[in-house]
């Protein structure tokens, strides 16, 4: 299974990146990762490409909230109806609750949001999704 | 003309450059004073660790204020840490930013904008304190930048093609940094037959996330021979502290030796080689107290590997930009302990360092066994083709292959070489220090656990 990854926006942080990386070619998954610094319209452009059918996009500063409203406009260019869309890490520039964040990214079209989850525990919850929904 | 002036005028023919006479330069770099060359300090105190802190401000006033505070505990090397739009060759944002900065008497840069500044307002400063100044910055393209703090009397410059590219930056062309920092070499090589040689000095502790021995040995030699190839003669390689007492000890052993040994190979066994230890670079406590300890513990390090510099952190660590009061504290506590230790016995890892030399050389091998033409290229192949590796690094040339984990002494250990061209006997040796403990399962908590042992 094809996955696009990346850190969304000007963040650099590129540990958490690495780890996520590692952590899904471990699990199997084949890994196309953009690395830190990338711009929303290059996720998607990849996910076209490659033919993913997951996007697992991070972010640590928080920018994240500022990138992603787009989203549901590129959703509406290209048919990626079969795809999963996951975004993960610390969604919110200062302080802020999973009940505030989780609704606000699912209205910008992702269908997993995690919010300050642990790295192992999100990635859990999206292979038993892979395997239920049969993607 | 030569290629290079050519090239000089080129660059100092820009728009945020008020002024810069050749000649007038020429003049003051031959008739400095020596207390102003590291390389003269670094001859004079042979068995000194001399003792350099970080920190760098938008204004001549809080640089100068910053400077008289670090006088005052003690320190040896002055720092001058450029902000982030010179690094990034932005001259104009700078220009703007270090206005802003005194008309509101607030921070807008994050160090120094020599550029703006010029070099005769810097040197003004610099020859007041008469003590040797290093260029810490981070620049891809630092041409203009070093020839201004030459020209300001700042005679050791910090970088490299390699280290100031792969920790810092996703997409900068590793081609054109070569290219650019061998302009910087040749600036360097030139003004050091003026008076006391310019000191280049490579930044060793790259991402400070788990990046073996091999890994960082390997880098600060091969800019070690850049440098001394264009003539260069004084160089400072460094290492920061890996989190494991051992492994430290080892890597300082094996990193002198073979700097020299790879520095002959190029026939340049008339330069000198420095050694510098960075105090520890990954992510500190939040307890001050504990950072006091973690400071404190890497003075002592320094000393034991023989350092002839320490580059200081604070106990602000976890806090952000340190003030000048608690970088100054930082300052008198490492020279309190490095006056505590003298005498030390010698120490001795033969299995350990033999293992590293070992690694060193695979790599170089391959390195040199390289068809391109010239060193550089043969480097930035190696770079492209993933023998070296450097992890965690941000840029897209990296191939991110190479995974390293800890063992029970906390020594950095490669869990899977990617190709890195270490033997199998090398990498028999490593894996026979992680004894199974981690597997494909287990290594992302374990990278996690071992990147944050210091919290």
């Amino acid at each position: 299974m094809k996955v696009v990854t990346g850190v969304v926006g000007n963040d650099i942080h590129v540990v958490a990146n690495r780890l996520i990386d590692i952590s899904l070619q471990s699990r199997g998954y084949e890994v196309f990762n953009l690395g830190v610094n990338t711009y929303l319209q290059e996720f998607i452009d990849a996910v076209v490409e490659t033919d993913a059918k997951v996007l697992l996009i991070s972010s640590l500063n928080g920018e994240a909230q500022g990138w992603c409203r787009e989203l549901k406009r590129y959703k509406e260019q290209f048919d990626l109806k079969d795809v999963l869309f996951v975004i993960g890490g610390n969604l919110s520039v200062g302080e802020a609750s999973s009940e505030e964040i989780i609704p606000m990214f699912e209205e910008y079209g992702f269908d997993m949001v995690f919010h300050q989850t642990d790295l192992v525990d999100g990635l859990d919850k999206i292979d038993r999704y892979v395997k239920e929904n049969k993607i | 003309m030569s290629l290079l002036q050519r090239d000089r005028e080129l660059i100092v023919s820009n728009e945020f450059v008020k002024e810069f006479d050749f000649n007038e330069i020429e003049n003051f770099v031959k008739n400095a004073s020596k207390n102003l060359f590291i390389s003269h300090k670094f001859k004079n105190n042979p068995n000194k660790t001399l003792v350099q802190p970080r920190g760098g401000f938008p204004t001549q006033e809080k640089m100068f204020a910053l400077y008289e505070q670090f006088k005052s505990t003690g320190v040896d090397i002055l720092p001058m840490t450029i902000d982030s739009n010179t690094r990034l060759n932005d001259y104009a944002s700078a220009k703007k930013m270090l206005q802003l900065s005194i008309d509101e008497q607030k921070d807008f840069l994050n160090g120094y904008p020599l550029i703006s500044h010029g070099y005769k307002t810097a040197r003004e400063m610099i020859t007041h304190f008469d003590t040797p100044i290093s260029l810490r910055h981070g620049t891809p393209d630092a041409r203009l930048l070093v020839d201004m703090a030459i020209a300001s009397g700042a005679f050791e410059i910090e970088g490299g093609p390699i280290t100031y590219i792969l920790p810092y930056s996703k997409n900068f062309p590793q081609d054109k940094a070569f290219l650019y920092w061998k302009h910087v070499e040749k600036l360097c090589a030139k003004y050091s037959t003026l008076n006391e040689p310019i000191n280049r000095e490579s930044f060793g502790p790259l991402t400070a996330t788990l990046v073996p021995p091999v890994i960082t040995i390997v880098i600060q030699i091969a800019e070690m021979l850049l440098s001394l190839e264009e003539g260069v003669k004084s160089f400072s390689v460094s290492f920061a502290q890996t989190g494991s007492l051992n492994q430290d000890l080892v890597m300082g052993n094996v990193i002198k030796r073979k700097a020299k040994e790879y520095a002959a190979k190029i026939g340049c066994e008339d330069a000198t080689i420095n050694l510098v230890y960075h105090q520890w670079m990954g992510s500190f406590p939040r307890d001050k107290e504990k950072s006091d300890s973690l400071i404190n513990t890497g003075a002592m390090i320094a000393k034991m590997v023989g350092a002839n510099k320490i580059i200081t952190k604070t106990r602000a660590e976890a806090f952000g930009i340190p003030t000048k009061e608690e970088n100054g504290l930082a300052v008198s506590n490492v020279q309190y302990t490095l006056n505590m230790l003298n005498g030390l016995p010698t120490f001795k890892d033969e299995e350990e360092e033999e293992n590293l030399e070992r690694q060193i050389d695979e790599v170089f091998e391959t390195i040199f066994n390289d068809p391109a033409d010239t060193l550089w290229r043969k480097i930035f192949n190696s770079i492209k083709n993933g023998i070296i590796d450097v992890p965690y690094s941000p840029h897209i040339i990296n191939n991110n292959e190479l995974i390293t984990v800890r063992d029970e002494s906390k020594n950095i250990r490669i869990y899977k070489r990617g190709k890195v061209p270490i033997s199998d006997k090398s990498f028999k040796y490593e894996q026979s220090k992680l004894k199974g403990k981690v597997d494909k399962d287990s290594v992302v908590n374990q990278i996690i656990h071992d990147i944050g042992i210091m919290l």
